[in-house]
C-alpha cells in the first residue's frame, strides 16, 4: 500500500492566505464548517469562497486578469472545475468575436470617414484647378489639352491640378517669394492634345502624304514672339520679377523716404487673423532660422556699430531711439493698415481669386489690343482665321509609334533619324509644343495682365502707405481754452490776471 | 459580525503589537480599520540615509481582495522621497499596489517592499509636473503603466 499523501483536511492549523482566518482541528468551529481548498503546490491554503471571489474579483479587471488564475507565491496556475453548458461557451465566444468585430469597424469607420472627407478635398483641389488652368490658359488650350472631361486627362494632371490651389494659398503665406505656382503651370507646355482632339490630330499625320511631311517640316518655332512658354517661365518670370524688385524698392525709398525691409518678419507672436468676431492665432516658429539670425544682427549692434533702423518686432513706435524717425512712421502707418487687413479670409480667398483676375486682366488687354496695333503685336494676338487652319503636331505618346511603324523612318539614314527627334524633343521641351505656339497665345496675355495687376495693386498699397505715414506725421491733437471752466479752480499767471483786471 | 475586511486588519494590527515592526518601520497611528499611518526610513548605508517619510495606508471594505491605496504624506511640512517611482504628491507606482497586488501580502510587506524600493537613486519621476498636474486624489484611481526596472 502506498504511503497516503496527506490533503488540506489533514491540517492541524489551516490558515487562509486571504482573510488570515485560522481553523484548529482540535478546537470546536462555531457555525457552518467552511470548506478549504489548496490549490496550487506550495503551502499557502484558503478558504474556497475567500479564492473564488479573489479569482471573480480579479478577472473582473483587465489588469489584473492574468494573474487571477495564478498562485501569488508559486505562480501555479489554478485549475477550476464548474458547470459550464455549451451554450454559456459559445455565448462567451460569440461575445468576444463581437467584441473584436466591434473594434474593427472603429478602425474601418474611421479610415472610411478620413477617406471621404479627403476624397471631397481632393475632388474639390483638383476641379478648383482645373477651373484655374482653363481661366489661366484660355478655353481654347483647355480644350486641347485638359478638356471638361476629366477621362482624357492625363494621369500627370491628377496631381498637378490639385497641388495648384494648395500652392496659391502657400505662397501668400511665405515670406520668401519663391513659390510653387510657376513650376506647376510649366507642366502644361510640353502636353500635347487629348481626347478627341487627339484623335483627330493622329488621323490627320497617319495619312502618308502628311507623314512624309513630319520630317521636313521644321519643328523649331518660327516666332520668337510670344516667349515659348517653358522659357519664359524658366527664365523670364525670375528676371522679370527681379528687375521688378528693384524697381520696386526704388519706389518704396523715394515715396516713403526709407529702405524697403529685406524680409517681411512674421510676428513673434504668430500669425493673428482678425476675423470680425473671432480673432484666429496661428503660433509657429515659421521662420526660426530667419529670427536667430536677426537675433544674431541685434548683439552685434550693442558693439556700438551705428545699426540701421531695425524693425520692432512688436510694432513699438517707442522702441530704438536710434532709429530712423521715417522707419518708425512707415512701421506705425503699416500697423495701422494691417489692422484692417488681417483676415485669413482675404489671404485665402485673394489666392484663389489669381486665376480669375488674370483671366479678366488678359480680356481687358485683348480689348484694348484691338485699338493698338502696338499692343496687339505685343500680346501676339493672332487673328481667328489662323488659330483653325493649323494643325498641331501629333501627340507624343503615339508619334514614336507614328514614325517608326513608317517604312520612312526607316529609311532615313541614322543621322537624318537623329536630326528629327532632337528636333522633337527640343520643340517640345523648348518651344512647348507645337499646340501651344499655334494657338493663340491667351496664357501671355493673361500673364501680362497679372503683371499689370500686381504693379497695379503695389501701387495703391504704396499710396496707402504714404498717405497713412503722411496722416500719422500731420496729426495734432486740437487745443481748446479753458471756456467754461471756473476761472478761481486755475492757477493763473499774474500778468493774466492783471491784463483781466482781476 | 465584523466584515472580512475589519478581521482581516485586526488580526494584522494585533500581530504587528506582538511581533513589532521590522527595523525602520514604525506604526504611527491606527485608531480604525479604514486610515494606517507609518513612518518609513532607509536603513544602511543609503542615499536616503536619516530621512523619515509617512506613509499613509487606505481600506476600504473590499481589503485585501482590493488592494489598499498607499502614498506618502506631503502635507503638514512631510514631503515625498524623491525617487522615479515616487511623485512629489506622494503617489507611489509600484505594481504590487496596482496589478500585482495580492491577497498574500500585507501592510508590513507592502512597507517593506517599499523601504527596499527606495534604496535607489534620487530623482523624480521624468514626467513628475505632468502627473502632479492632473493625478486623481486617490492614486489608485490612476493607472500607471509599470516600467521593469528590476
Amino acid at each position: 500500500m502506498p504511503p497516503r499523501v496527506p490533503t488540506v483536511n489533514d491540517l492541524r492549523v489551516k490558515l487562509c492566505y486571504i482573510c488570515r482566518e485560522e481553523e484548529h482541528a482540535d478546537t470546536p468551529q462555531e457555525g457552518l464548517p467552511r470548506a478549504w481548498t489548496h490549490p496550487c503546490n506550495c503551502t499557502l491554503i484558503a478558504h474556497e469562497q475567500c479564492l473564488l471571489k479573489w479569482i471573480q474579483t480579479s478577472q473582473g479587471t483587465a489588469s489584473r486578469a492574468p494573474n487571477a488564475l495564478k498562485c501569488p507565491q508559486c505562480n501555479t496556475e489554478y485549475e477550476m472545475h464548474s458547470d459550464e453548458p455549451l451554450v454559456l461557451k459559445g455565448l462567451a465566444i460569440g461575445n468576444r468575436v463581437l467584441q473584436r468585430m466591434g473594434r474593427y469597424f472603429t478602425v474601418f469607420a474611421a479610415a472610411a470617414a478620413v477617406g471621404v472627407v479627403s476624397t471631397s478635398v481632393y475632388i474639390c483641389l483638383t476641379a478648383y484647378g482645373a477651373w484655374a488652368v482653363q481661366k489661366f490658359i484660355g478655353d481654347e488650350l483647355f480644350q486641347l489639352i485638359l478638356t471638361d472631361d476629366p477621362v482624357n486627362w492625363p494621369w500627370s494632371a491628377y496631381i498637378n491640378l490639385p497641388l495648384l490651389p494648395i500652392s496659391l494659398i502657400l505662397s501668400r503665406f511665405q515670406t520668401s517669394s519663391s513659390s510653387m505656382v510657376i513650376p506647376l503651370l510649366l507642366v502644361w507646355p510640353p502636353s500635347t492634345p487629348v481626347g478627341e482632339q487627339s484623335r483627330r490630330l493622329f488621323e490627320y499625320w497617319i495619312k502618308p502624304e502628311n507623314a512624309s511631311r513630319l520630317s521636313r517640316m521644321s519643328l523649331l518655332p518660327a516666332k520668337v514672339w510670344p516667349p515659348p512658354p517653358v522659357i519664359f517661365g524658366i527664365v523670364g518670370i525670375p528676371l522679370v520679377k527681379l528687375l521688378y524688385k528693384k524697381c520696386y524698392s526704388y519706389l518704396y525709398w523715394r515715396v516713403l523716404g526709407t529702405k524697403l525691409p529685406q524680409t517681411r518678419q512674421l510676428p513673434r507672436e504668430g500669425l493673428r487673423f482678425n476675423e470680425g468676431p473671432f480673432v484666429i492665432r496661428i503660433r509657429a516658429n515659421l521662420d526660426i532660422g530667419g529670427e536667430a539670425q536677426q537675433e544674431g544682427e541685434d548683439g552685434q549692434h550693442e558693439d556700438g556699430e551705428p545699426a540701421p533702423a531695425p524693425v520692432p518686432a512688436d510694432g513699438g513706435v517707442l522702441g530704438d531711439p536710434n532709429a530712423d524717425p521715417n522707419a518708425v512712421a512707415v512701421q506705425a502707418a503699416e500697423q495701422l493698415i494691417e489692422v484692417d487687413a488681417a483676415s485669413l479670409g482675404r489671404r485665402v480667398g485673394g489666392a484663389l481669386m489669381i486665376p480669375a483676375i488674370s483671366n479678366m486682366m488678359g480680356s481687358l488687354l485683348f480689348r484694348f489690343s484691338k485699338h493698338s496695333s502696338m499692343l496687339s503685336t505685343f500680346l501676339g494676338i493672332r487673328p481667328a482665321s489662323r488659330v483653325s487652319g493649323s494643325v498641331p503636331l501629333p501627340p507624343w505618346g503615339r508619334l514614336a509609334a507614328l514614325t517608326s511603324g513608317e517604312t520612312r523612318w526607316k529609311e532615313l539614314s541614322p543621322l537624318m533619324q537623329a536630326k528629327v527627334g532632337f528636333k522633337l524633343v527640343m520643340s517640345a521641351f523648348l518651344g512647348g509644343s507645337k499646340t501651344w505656339l499655334d494657338s493663340d497665345p491667351v496664357w501671355w496675355r493673361n500673364g501680362v495682365g497679372f503683371g499689370l495687376f500686381i504693379v497695379a495693386k503695389d501701387c495703391v498699397q504704396l499710396l496707402h502707405l504714404w498717405l497713412a505715414k503722411r496722416e500719422l506725421e500731420s496729426r495734432r491733437v486740437k487745443d481748446r481754452d479753458f471756456k467754461g471752466v471756473d476761472v478761481r479752480e486755475l492757477d493763473l499767471l499774474p500778468s493774466f490776471l492783471q491784463r483781466e483786471g482781476l | 459580525m465584523a466584515s472580512i475586511s475589519a478581521r482581516r486588519l485586526a488580526k494584522e494590527l494585533r500581530e504587528i503589537q506582538s511581533e513589532g515592526c521590522p527595523v525602520g518601520i514604525t506604526l504611527l497611528e491606527a485608531n480604525d480599520f479604514s486610515r494606517w499611518l507609518f513612518t518609513i526610513e532607509v536603513m544602511g548605508e543609503s542615499l536616503y540615509q536619516g530621512e523619515v517619510y509617512d506613509l499613509q495606508f487606505r481600506f476600504d471594505a473590499q481589503y485585501p481582495i482590493s488592494s489598499p491605496a498607499v502614498q506618502f504624506v506631503v502635507t503638514g511640512g512631510k514631503q515625498s522621497p524623491i525617487h522615479p517611482h515616487v511623485y512629489s504628491n506622494g503617489h507611489i507606482c509600484a505594481s504590487i499596489l496596482g496589478n500585482e497586488w495580492s491577497p498574500v501580502l500585507s501592510v508590513i510587506a507592502v512597507c517593506v517592499t517599499l523601504q527596499s524600493m527606495l534604496a535607489s537613486c534620487k530623482v523624480r519621476p521624468t514626467d513628475n509636473d505632468r502627473y502632479v498636474r492632473n493625478a486623481p486624489e486617490n492614486p489608485k484611481k490612476t493607472l500607471f503603466h509599470y516600467d521593469d526596472d528590476t
